[in-house]
């Protein structure tokens, strides 16, 4: 048996969970020797198909109907599924537009926005169409780890990945769930 | 609740406990050091048992109940924590997250948040319900509290706080159900509301629903960790009320009054607008450095000796030319009394400066002119009073603007025990408490004090005479003249009627009327004071409201000017000003605007001193400084730690006039407090 492998997908979020994690310092390194790191933004391999998977990570809020794609397939295909940050465990900071109908939004971004010039909103088969409201990933699909935080601490993110290489679900202890 | 002594045996989570009946089972835990989390539940507030999150098993019941607002009961058997009860807690905070809107990221309460704090104490690591994301309006239009509806759980501590607090009533619950707002008055906007802006509403608030427009929300998000609490007093009027000042990183993030049922005050910790926000306020910029005006009338930055220097010097050159009594000093009664004492060496004995005299100066004068301020020294009650008093008559106005907590006091007294009060005024301003109003024009206030006096003298020989019974006066034909309407006439029989059956009335003199040189009214009404004092008291029922935090404290250092010189109304030779205020009253400027030479010791960059001025030295802050401030009655000197430090390279105020008494060979004297008069020494 080969290391474990773990995908991770960064959907409607400020990539600040991925910067977490890079930010684990040399603790990163003792973990990418332990794992293999497949689907990443970090590697830049992208196949939304997914291999077959121990971890799937999610970072990020489901906000279109790709990304509503890309968690179905992710937990076809990986074993554990975990979210990180505010995003993906609540809707996070996208849900602000939660409040506000679809069109008015984006009528705001591609028409009257300020520095738009004869905007249009854009319409194409090859473009992902925005869904009413952005959601998050545990009212899509099955989450087994929430780690939720913005971003989450590198040291919970440490604690997180180690307990799971250990064969642990982990569960967050209080003083390390924070939501900001 | 009544608290009858039999002592009730419990059991709270296998521990046997003795409490007092009546006590909830809350109340017994907490006396016990046993946890049960909270959220609507507020010491100083009543019990509302709204939130659920205090529930507990009682003998192994079905039903949970609130522990808040369910009494002891002999034998009770009480678990406070086990899997049912924190799944049952979760649910609601997850609930109350679902509901609206609790993304803590963009709110300015994140990290001090008592709903937040229980979410990660109950380990709520995500929601298994759906948001609801029904948008709630905000409310914007105070310009100092934003109240954002989306952030709101609905606990009513506010609504509570409001009522049994501020005695307000401003806030309630509107509506029904899903859609219950916290609402004001009669769903108005706050400004146009009845809001005195007290904030004690942003106290006791949980979560970030109601919060501070002023301070700043990008320096440092309200963590309690990285929050320093301090506990002080306020200096910004008389009254001194306990604060906690919340800081970080050397920045204020709110003031907080000591909320409390029975903390000894009678204010119970309320604080007012002028406190609670006054203190972000800073309209004009700091100064920063030592600022020189040069010959062609441009700013120079200066060093601290050259521009101190610089100060004295031209003082100086003033007085050898236009002699002795050319030069002024001017200083600000916010001021604690060891920078008052300071300023008043340099000037007196330093600089032999020929007048002296504080902002609020002619008040204390107009005091001092009465017949009592003159011959026999005024003597006041505590202030205190104001929480026991039976009827209480305010003279002058207002006491809105000098103390604005009165109010507060007033309003939840008469919901209370129907206290009531009666305000005689030229003004047409009538705070809501007031229940007997007369209006009398300004002239005929003296005149309208005496036939008050004489009237109540009448009422209370008849009672002497003929027990309870008290028939109308003779007194009317005094008023006759005065201009005043048959409404004022009722309310005067009422007000002689309520002072000659109060046991213990008081008697209020507002700013407004000692900034009026009228010694007749003075007399007037410090003689119905004295009168309505009963003979076994040392001090009179009257009480002296003063125009500024420290002004008892300026006064009796002995600073203010006995008397006005003929031009100080628009000082003309060398002044030297020294104030915290962040602005400065039209009088101010008046008297200010011709002086030949202006040096100014002040926190902040004024427009006006910016245009005037030809030496502006930069000071620290009252957050920035300690100091001792007497109480309004001058019975109380508190002394006051320094919150906060000052700007880089702003000396300490003590430092500059030390710093400048040195040049002219003045030891400023290190032994102040032979310099306080004795506490028990009239103020006036």
């Amino acid at each position: 048996m080969g290391k474990p492998k773990i995908a991770t997908v960064w959907l409607e979020g400020c990539a600040g969970c991925h910067m977490s994690f890079l930010d684990l310092d040399e603790v990163l390194i003792d973990i990418l020797h332990q794992v293999e790191l497949t689907v990443s933004p970090v590697t830049d391999y992208k196949d939304y198909c997914f291999p077959k998977v121990d971890l799937g990570i999610i970072e990020g809020g489901i906000g279109n109907e790709e990304q509503l794609e890309i968690v179905r397939h992710l937990r076809r295909q990986a074993k554990i599924i975990m979210t990180w940050g505010d995003c993906a465990v609540f809707g996070g900071i996208n849900t602000l537009r939660n409040w506000i109908p679809k069109t008015e939004v984006l009528e705001r971004g591609y028409v009257t926005s300020e520095s738009t010039v004869n905007g249009v909103v854009p319409i194409h088969a090859e473009i992902p169409r925005l869904l009413d409201q952005v959601i998050a990933v545990n009212h899509v699909i099955a989450v087994d780890v929430y780690i939720p935080g913005c971003p989450p601490d590198p040291e919970v993110i440490a604690y997180s990945l180690t307990e799971i290489l250990n064969g642990r679900l982990p569960v967050l202890p209080g003083e390390m769930i924070h939501f900001d | 609740m009544e608290n009858t002594s039999t002592p009730v045996n419990i059991t709270i989570n296998g521990r046997e406990l003795k409490v007092d009946e009546g006590t909830s089972i809350l109340q017994a835990a907490r006396q016990h050091g046993i946890y049960i989390p909270t959220l609507c539940h507020h010491e100083a507030l009543s019990d509302y048992g709204g939130c659920r999150l205090c529930v507990v098993e009682i003998d192994g019941a079905p039903k949970l109940s609130a522990s808040c607002v369910t009494p002891v009961r002999s034998g009770m058997t009480v678990v406070t924590e086990n899997e049912r009860i924190t799944e049952s807690r979760r649910t609601i905070v997850e609930f109350l997250f679902a509901e609206r809107n609790h993304n803590c990221m963009f709110c300015p309460r994140s990290g001090n948040c008592e709903l937040q704090r229980l979410a990660y104490e109950l380990k709520m690591d995500h929601l298994t319900v759906s948001f609801s994301y029904k948008k709630f309006p905000s409310d914007i239009t105070s310009p100092y509290m934003a109240m954002d509806h989306n952030r709101c759980i609905l606990c009513g501590r506010c609504v509570r706080a409001c009522t049994e607090i501020a005695g307000s009533h401003v806030l309630a619950f509107h509506h029904r159900g899903p859609k219950t707002m916290i609402g004001m008055d009669l769903q108005e906007e706050r400004s146009h509301s009845t809001c005195l802006n007290c904030g004690v509403c942003l106290q006791v608030c949980p979560t970030g629903a109601i919060y501070n427009r002023l301070r700043s929300h990008y320096f440092v998000k309200g963590r309690e960790h990285v929050c320093e609490k301090i506990t002080t007093f306020c200096p910004l009027c008389g009254l001194m009320c306990p604060t906690d000042l919340l800081i970080s990183n050397n920045q204020l993030i709110q003031v907080d009054g000591h909320l409390s049922r029975a903390n000894g005050q009678p204010n119970q910790g309320q604080l007012c607008c002028k406190g609670r926000f006054q203190v972000f306020r800073s309209p004009a910029g700091r100064l920063l450095h030592p600022l020189v005006r040069k010959e062609d009338g441009d700013w120079v930055v200066a060093n601290w000796q050259e521009a101190l220097f610089l100060t004295v010097e031209k003082m100086k050159a003033i007085q050898v030319q236009k002699g002795e009594k050319a030069l002024f000093g001017l200083a600000s009664p916010m001021l604690p009394m060891e920078e008052l004492i300071l300023f008043r060496e340099l000037m007196e004995k330093g600089l032999n400066a020929g007048y002296l005299d504080t902002f609020d100066g002619q008040h204390f004068r107009n005091l001092k002119g009465t017949f009592y301020g003159g011959a026999i020294p005024i003597r006041e009650t505590s202030w205190k009073q104001v929480g026991k008093s039976d009827f209480i008559l305010i003279a002058g106005g207002n006491p809105e603007t000098s103390q604005p907590l009165l109010q507060s006091i007033f309003r939840r007294r008469f919901m209370e025990t129907e206290l009531r009060t009666g305000l005689i005024s030229s003004l047409d301003d009538v705070p809501s408490f007031v229940t007997d109003f007369i209006h009398v024009p300004s002239n005929h206030l003296a005149e309208l004090l005496r036939a008050l006096l004489a009237e109540v003298d009448h009422l209370c020989k008849k009672e002497k005479q003929a027990g309870k019974t008290i028939g109308s006066s003779g007194s009317f034909p005094l008023l006759a003249g005065m201009g005043i309407s048959r409404d004022a006439k009722s309310a005067f029989t009422s007000i002689a009627r309520s002072i000659a059956e109060a046991e213990n009335p008081l008697v209020i003199v507002d700013t407004s009327l000692t900034g009026m040189a009228d010694s007749n009214s003075l007399n007037g009404v410090i003689d119905l004071a004295r009168r309505i004092t009963p003979s076994s008291k040392s001090e009179p029922n009257l009480l002296i409201l003063k125009p500024e935090g420290n002004s008892a404290g300026a006064w009796k250092t002995g600073m203010v000017a006995q008397k006005v010189p003929d031009q100080a109304d628009c000082l003309k030779g060398g002044l030297l000003l020294m104030g915290d205020e962040s602005s400065m009253g039209e009088d101010i400027l008046a008297r200010i605007h011709a002086a030949e030479f202006l040096a100014v010791i002040t926190p902040y960059a004024h427009k006006f001193l910016m245009d005037r001025a030809h030496v502006l030295i930069p000071k620290p802050t009252w957050l920035e400084a300690d100091g001792t401030y007497m109480s309004l009655d001058g019975l109380e000197q508190l002394f006051r730690k320094k919150t906060i430090a000052p700007p880089e390279g702003v000396w300490a105020t003590r430092e500059i006039l030390s710093a400048m008494g040195e040049q002219i060979d003045l030891k400023v004297s290190s032994k102040q407090e032979g310099l306080f008069k004795k506490r028990s020494d009239p103020l006036v």
